[in-house]
């Protein structure tokens, strides 16, 4: 199929050398994309802009947004949403899930192993030093047995393509993940504005995520609790993911608390409610580890409940997730995730890592210092897209300040070869390429889940690599195909 | 139901409730003036400012008793805290932090209303209200009736009722007593009878009065239907009685707000033929006032929300 040029595609773009998602060559779809081609083809950009606006209100109307919320309410932004969407072959997401299953695994097996035993390190696998010195390595968790050893209950695993379309792992988001509720909100979207494509393709449905992830929650209780009563712990209002905490509380069906509504006493969690005290057995909390409990870390913390880390540690409440699962997710000890799977699997990696430099080793320092220009440069505990250095993007002044911190703080930080991120097309005014991203959620309770699909993020400033929706990213929905 | 998403839909109701309540009377106000024979502009828009507690206020900030003034200060003006659009702002920021306990349908409908009501400021607003007081009296009746229609009979639901119908009753209380004596001076027949018209329509019960009672209208006849009737939805009785059965639903660990409640209904309901009017709608007011501070003590902890750091913290994310 050859697209005209008098249709929504407009004119076909060159490949040029990032893998194109949506076409082989210039213009040519590739199979799994000819049907969603030919449907957009036969859209005039009045028909789309239509539609696109109808998703904007209604976005608007549900308050469906990101930002923060302060005494100026015009800080509420909706969620940019690209209608085109991505598509991706049964075949292909097979090989992603028992990739991703088999990741996320490891990664709770490492959790488990270095709260207690610390095989991995008295075998010589990860530089023990590499481990310690995480910032977010939790000595309180030492010891401790989480129901089930599961840690990372919820792990948003970063994907990417290179130039050759290989599926690649940039990060993997152990803390509190957001972006399920836009990957659910996405699909209603699509499902109001283009029925007749979904009857089209055969795609799978993901609208069970809130169920699977109750069951996963569910599956993790104390074992003293019979009938466990779970909430979800959000830091309230201001923050950014708001929206998506109280989108989850609603389609689970149960509270959303703040640390204000909790109490603890005798190391069990109550939240306070108009008919006394309500024991609370598992908490979904969407607040950072060192928030969590004042009286255990930030002391000044006023998002936390005091007393909820004895609690925990006593085993009358279960946390998802776990204390200290962002080790596992710091960006040097990333490097060694296939070594994980390898050591505590007797597996091949299914899904690959992106090479890694790490700054902490003399040698490879060295080379991330000479090659400011060509290298990603991340902190190894950032996110959200903040701290890079994007080196063939990057003024000279840019270069120097951080060759200054990598120098003094070199376990800070690591480096990566700028990985030329797969693209597809978008529509902002007309339609273009840009660079996108994937973000499936895997659950894990008594067994390791993923609903098929994710968060497409796509980089909507034009020849932007950054994806994250706090530096102007759009997402997409993303479907996997039957078959 | 927590103690925080109990306080937040308490007043989501009771915001929502009294911007309809202002609508209204800014409505039947600015469709009084178009008769010939209403000679009291002035009093008219001063009694609107009595009837929402602002006299004193707008006095401090406004100035002189016009439409457009007064309209502007119970519309928008940033100077009252009870204005139509900050009352919506305040039922959905309130709202806002318990979405998850309403259905969609209800937070579609505030949030609409919401969008609608801030993005419309202007002169020509002022000028000629009707649609923009009619959009809020319709938003307001969409959420309580979707309200009905969606959520599920449990404690959140009693909350929503039992504030709007006690900002209902304080509402419809507040109006008869600043009105209450112009009914029963001595007037030509066709004055009286628009000013029994004028509260009527003021507490949105014309329609319902005239099913009730299609004969002559009598001033101690109106006052006592929207005192005392059991079947107007806008009455001051049923509207507490409905507060009454919403906190025996309830039923938290203190009998403070059933007892703060249940001593005015019983005196509503048994009250004299002859009864002081005055008198009675100040007991009313005081018994609303009481209750609602019981309310507050018994089913919500107190809460202090410090900006700055706390909302700082808030933004952490991954």
């Amino acid at each position: 199929v050859r697209l005209s040029q008098a249709n929504l595609l407009g004119e076909p773009y060159e490949p040029g050398a990032f893998f194109d998602e949506m076409y082989e060559g210039t213009g040519t779809p590739r199979t799994h994309y000819r049907a969603l081609a030919e449907q957009l083809a036969g859209l005039s950009a009045e028909e789309f802009e239509e539609r696109r606006h109808a998703v904007g209100v209604s976005f608007l109307n549900q308050g469906i947004g990101f930002t923060v919320y302060g005494e100026d309410e015009s800080l509420e932004r909706i969620f940019p949403f690209d209608l085109i969407p991505r598509v991706i072959p049964r075949a292909e997401w097979d090989l992603l899930e028992r990739g991703l299953v088999q990741r996320v695994r490891a990664l709770n097996l490492f959790l488990a192993d270095i709260y207690h035993r610390q095989r991995i390190l008295a075998d010589g696998r990860i530089p023990p030093g590499l481990v310690f010195g995480a910032r977010q390595f939790r000595r309180e968790m030492i010891g401790i047995d989480p129901p089930g050893g599961v840690y990372a209950h919820i792990a948003g695993v970063d994907l990417i393509r290179d130039a050759d379309g290989r599926y690649l792992v940039l990060e993997d988001n152990l803390r509190v993940p957001s972006g399920a509720s836009y990957m659910l909100e996405n699909r209603a979207a699509m499902k109001r504005s283009f029925a007749q494509l979904f009857h089209e393709h055969g795609v799978l449905g993901i609208d069970h995520y809130p169920q699977e992830l109750l069951a996963a929650l569910r599956s993790v209780a104390p074992p003293s609790a019979t009938a466990p009563t779970i909430v979800l712990l959000t830091p309230g209002v201001h923050n950014s993911a708001y929206f998506e905490h109280s989108f989850l509380a609603r389609h689970m069906g149960i509270e959303l608390v703040d640390g204000g509504d909790l109490l603890c006493h005798d190391d069990f969690v109550y939240m306070r409610t108009t008919q006394g005290l309500e024991r609370v057995d598992v908490i979904y909390r969407r607040v950072d580890d060192e928030f969590l409990d004042p009286l255990a870390f930030k002391k000044d913390s006023l998002l936390g409940t005091p007393g909820l880390l004895n609690a925990y540690r006593a085993g009358n409440v279960t946390l998802a997730n776990a204390l200290g699962t962002g080790v596992a997710d710091d960006k040097a000890v990333y490097k060694y995730v296939p070594e994980m799977i390898r050591y505590y699997l007797g597996e091949e990696p299914v899904l690959d890592n992106v090479p890694t430099y790490l700054a902490a080793d003399e040698r490879e320092r060295g080379y991330i210092l000479d090659h400011l220009d060509e290298l990603v440069v991340k902190t190894v505990d950032g996110s959200g897209g903040y701290g890079m250095l994007i080196g063939p993007a990057s003024t000279a002044a840019e270069r120097e300040r951080f060759r200054g911190q990598i120098q003094s703080d070199p376990r800070s930080f690591v480096a990566q070869p700028t990985i030329s991120l797969s693209r597809m097309p978008i529509y902002v005014d007309e339609v273009r390429p840009a660079h996108i991203d994937l973000r499936p959620f895997v659950l894990s309770g008594s067994v390791t889940t993923v609903v098929p699909g994710g968060l497409t993020r796509a980089a909507l400033r034009a020849g932007s690599l950054v994806v994250n929706s706090s530096q102007g990213g759009g997402s997409k929905d993303t479907w996997v195909l039957r078959s | 139901v927590l103690s925080r998403v109990a306080d937040s839909l308490y007043w989501t109701a009771r915001y929502i409730e009294r911007a309809e309540d202002t609508s209204r009377l800014l409505h039947v106000n600015f469709h009084a003036m178009l008769d010939a024979d209403s000679s009291d502009h002035g009093d008219s828009w001063r009694d609107l400012l009595l009837a929402v507690g602002r006299e004193q206020l707008f006095r401090e900030h406004g100035g002189e008793v016009t439409a457009p003034a007064v309209t502007e200060f119970l519309l928008w003006h940033p100077a009252n805290p009870d204005s139509v659009a900050a009352c919506v702002s305040r039922a959905r920021a309130n709202a806002r932090g318990v979405r998850e306990q309403l259905s969609s349908e209800m937070w579609e409908h505030l949030n609409r209303l919401h969008l609608y009501v801030s993005q419309r400021r202007g002169r020509g607003v002022i000028a000629r209200p009707h649609d923009f007081l009619a959009q809020v009296r319709d938003g307001s009746q969409a959420f309580q009736g979707v309200t009905k229609a969606t959520l599920p009979r449990g404690e959140a639901y009693e909350f929503l009722q039992l504030g709007a119908h006690l900002e209902r009753a304080d509402s419809a209380a507040r109006i008869l007593s600043v009105k209450q004596a112009s009914l029963f001076e001595e007037a030509p027949e066709p004055v009286a009878a628009a000013r029994m018209v004028h509260v009527l329509k003021c507490v949105g019960a014309m329609e319902a009065y005239r099913k009730h009672e299609n004969d002559r209208l009598a001033a101690l006849r109106v006052v006592r239907y929207l005192l005392l009737d059991r079947q107007a939805p806008r009455s001051v009785l049923f509207c507490l009685e409905r507060c009454l059965a919403a906190i025996r639903s309830i039923s938290g660990t203190s009998e403070r707000p059933e007892r703060a409640i249940g001593r005015i209904v019983a005196e509503l309901s048994f009250a004299d033929v002859g009864f002081d009017v005055a008198a009675l709608l100040q007991r009313v007011l005081r018994a609303v006032d009481e209750t609602a501070a019981e309310i507050a003590s018994a089913y919500f902890t107190t809460r202090v929300i410090l900006p700055g750091p706390y909302a700082q913290q808030q933004q952490q994310q991954q």
